[in-house]
């Protein structure tokens, strides 16, 4: 949540609504293991609180009623004492977790609906760096993704799945995908033949999976003297990354002659270089590399509210058919005021709003969303 | 029909079950090694130890019994020099030499059977690792985990996941890479060994030829600081460069600096005073951080500067021509000093 700008007021209105829904769906149906995980939460005022355990859902769902977090998290860890400091925790495996964001695909369309608020006095500039109302504060970049940005992060998401399925060999019952609640997917694999790797193991995979130090001798070309020799490998060239680029050049086992001619126009050995990273730049997906990497990280709590939206972070089983701002869309539709800082159109629960006003009436999912995002205030008056 | 390995091949992995099972089937004792006969074995066994300490594979090779026998002394001569340094050159240079024989064996060895009997043996017995060898490209296949519990600890870029042939969730590795692949466990699992030898008294011959060697190696591994840093790195000046604008930078490139500074001598207040340009500086959450960095609170574990390869995995890698061939930034720069 943007906490800038929101008064005393829209907290309160938040925390009774966080409450409600945390009254009302007392089950994490995709929590396992909760016995062995950590458990943490961001409260509105910032503060995390972090080496938590509970025994079971009741005992989880107790406390988010009592303090009302604003994010909770769970450890991707299996620890055999969870609430210990993290050096006596006895680490037990850890699952396999992707993130990928909106923000990292550098669509054309993000800047459109970006909004720069500042700071300090929670004012919305228009692009500024510097806030235009206080000429003090740094502007703080808050996206309200589009349709586009939903169809291209699906998009990437699908990538992501045929990566874990086709070439790491995951199968589908171990990949569990979650609307990270904001503008991303999380990707949850607790393959259990995976759960020992290292932080340096799964920063391998990270690699791979985003196209990071593919190195031209693995496609059969090789630095010389006279600059450059073909030798392609014996483990062939078709399969894993090597099939992906080789596909692209069009070349294959025997095709020595035509990847020699092809490094030469590129121009030579540090002119294929440059090709190669261009094409493993447009296959790779574009994952956040340190928190597949992170083997103690505290995760977003599937099921649970995302505090920067008001969406819930919500499994999602068909990616083509699903629809974030709808599907992750759960909080209450009773009506209240707000106070907006800017005049914006959004869709949500398949319901389009084109807010103009400067006081506006609209259902809670909204005024939560907005809240969040910063963008409102709650208006108790009205 | 089952097929066995024969003595001659046994010989040369006089590290398998079955060498334990001789030395107990024939009810060799320890102290036997002091009968005159038995000199030749210590004299091979002295000779192996010098070869790998000059940094020479020893590749002579001779009957199974002798061989476990020069094994054995070897480990005992390794473990009673007690230089910690010796014993894991000497354990890296005896799994060299298996390497060596193993490629060999896998790519002279005609017989499919025996070829998978021999990979399963020194793969699954010894490392827990199911491995299968294809029939018809003769390319051993094994799953992405197993590969990645031991390549993720070599340097070389070729061993990235990246650069190998994977599919369905194995990597396909040809025999010499699949050697290789298993060099420094092997290595570990001899390390291991000598460090868990329980001699209660080490024969007279032995100690004495020990003593010999420690006395005549030993002084080439005592510790000397004998570098210094002439130059930071790129991806630490570049840190150091959006610190000095008054930037923030993300927490991983805070975690690399802090770590390269205290890596090369610089006190904790140094570092701290280096984070004040920080616009969002707090004295007090640094303070904690650079000592925690530096092991002095929290877990008290030095925490070392992260690998080339995870800054380059976290785009904090601007490498220029001086980085070639480095693993870790701490290595730039370092020039003996004269």
């Amino acid at each position: 949540m943007n906490q800038i700008g929101n008064p005393t007021e829209s907290i309160d209105f938040l925390r009774e609504v966080f409450r409600k829904y945390y009254f009302e769906n007392k089950y994490f149906p995709y929590l396992y293991s909760i016995e062995k995980r950590e458990f943490g939460y961001r409260k509105f005022d910032s503060l995390v609180v972090r080496h938590l355990s509970f025994k079971n859902a009741g005992e989880l769902v107790a406390e988010l009623i009592r303090n009302v977090p604003l994010d909770v998290y769970y450890s991707n860890a299996y620890y055999g004492l969870p609430s210990n400091p993290i050096n006596e925790k006895q680490w037990e495996g850890a699952d396999l977790i992707f993130d990928i964001d909106i923000k990292d695909l550098n669509i054309p369309c993000f800047q459109d609906h970006s909004y720069y608020i500042c700071n300090l006095c929670g004012f919305v500039n228009s692009d500024q760096k510097v806030c235009i109302n206080c000429n003090k504060g740094k502007t703080l970049d808050i996206s309200i993704p589009c349709k586009k940005c939903f169809i291209a992060i699906k998009k990437e998401a699908a990538k992501l799945l045929d990566f874990l399925c086709s070439d790491l060999g995951i199968k589908e019952t171990f990949i569990e995908i979650f609307f990270s609640g904001n503008a991303g997917f999380h990707f949850h694999v607790n393959d259990p033949n995976i759960r020992n790797l290292d932080s340096n193991s799964r920063s391998n995979v990270t690699d791979y999976i985003i196209g990071n130090g593919f190195m031209c001798e693995s496609i059969g070309v090789r630095k010389s003297r006279n600059g450059f020799m073909i030798k392609l490998p014996k483990g062939g060239i078709m399969t894993g990354w090597r099939k992906k680029i080789a596909s692209n050049l069009g070349i294959n086992q025997k095709s020595e002659l035509k990847l020699k001619h092809i490094v030469e126009t590129s121009g030579g050995y540090e002119g294929f270089r440059n090709e190669i990273n261009k094409i493993t730049k447009k296959f790779g997906v574009h994952i956040d590399g340190p928190v597949t990497n992170d083997i103690h990280r505290i995760f977003r709590l599937p099921g649970s509210i995302n505090g920067k939206s008001g969406l819930i972070k919500t499994k999602c089983d068909d990616l083509e058919s699903f629809n974030p701002t709808n599907d992750a869309c759960m909080l209450s539709d009773s009506e209240v005021c707000i106070n907006l800082k800017t005049s914006l159109k959004i869709n949500l629960k398949n319901n389009n709003f084109r807010l103009d006003n400067t006081l506006e009436k609209v259902p809670s999912y909204v005024a939560v969303y907005l809240i969040c995002k910063g963008l409102a205030t709650i208006n108790k008056n009205n | 029909m089952s097929i066995k390995l024969g003595s001659s091949e046994l010989a040369k992995y006089p590290f398998l079950q079955e060498a334990s099972t001789y030395i107990q089937e024939t009810k060799f004792d320890f102290e036997e090694f002091d009968r005159p006969e038995m000199i030749h074995i210590i004299n091979r066994a002295v000779e192996k130890l010098e070869s790998e300490l000059k940094g020479k594979i020893y590749s002579n090779l001779d009957e199974y019994e002798i061989e476990i026998m020069t094994f054995l002394v070897s480990l005992l001569l390794i473990k009673s020099i007690g230089v910690e340094e010796i014993s894991r050159k000497c354990s890296l240079f005896e799994a060299m030499r298996v390497e060596k024989f193993l490629s060999t064996d896998l790519s002279n060895e005609r017989s499919l059977q025996k070829k998978k009997l021999l990979v399963q043996k020194i793969f699954q017995e010894l490392f827990k690792i199911d491995i299968d060898v294809d029939s018809t490209t003769i390319i051993c296949k094994l799953s992405i985990a197993d590969y990645l519990h031991r390549a993720s600890k070599m340097n070389e870029q070729e061993w990235k996941l990246i650069n190998r042939s994977v599919k369905d969730g194995y990597v396909y590795l040809d025999t010499d890479e699949a050697v290789r692949l298993i060099r420094n466990e092997l290595s570990n699992l001899i390390y291991t060994r000598i460090k868990n030898m329980k001699v209660s008294e080490v024969p007279i011959l032995i100690k004495s030829k020990a003593d010999e060697l420690k006395r005549k190696y030993s002084g080439r591994y005592v510790y000397r600081n004998q570098f210094k840093i002439l130059e930071y790195p790129p991806c630490i000046k570049h840190a150091m460069e959006i610190i000095n604008k008054g930037e923030n930078l993300p927490h991983s490139a805070r975690f690399m600096l802090a770590t390269y500074l205290l890596a090369i001598g610089k006190t904790e207040e140094d570092v701290i005073e280096i984070f004040k340009n920080s616009p969002d500086y707090n004295e007090k959450i640094t303070r904690y951080q650079v000592e925690h960095l530096a092991g002095k609170k929290g877990s008290h574990i030095k925490y070392s500067v992260p690998s080339c390869d995870k800054l380059r995995s976290e785009d904090l890698c601007f490498a220029i021509k001086e980085c070639e061939n480095l693993i870790n930034p701490i290595q730039f720069g370092r020039r003996k000093f004269k």
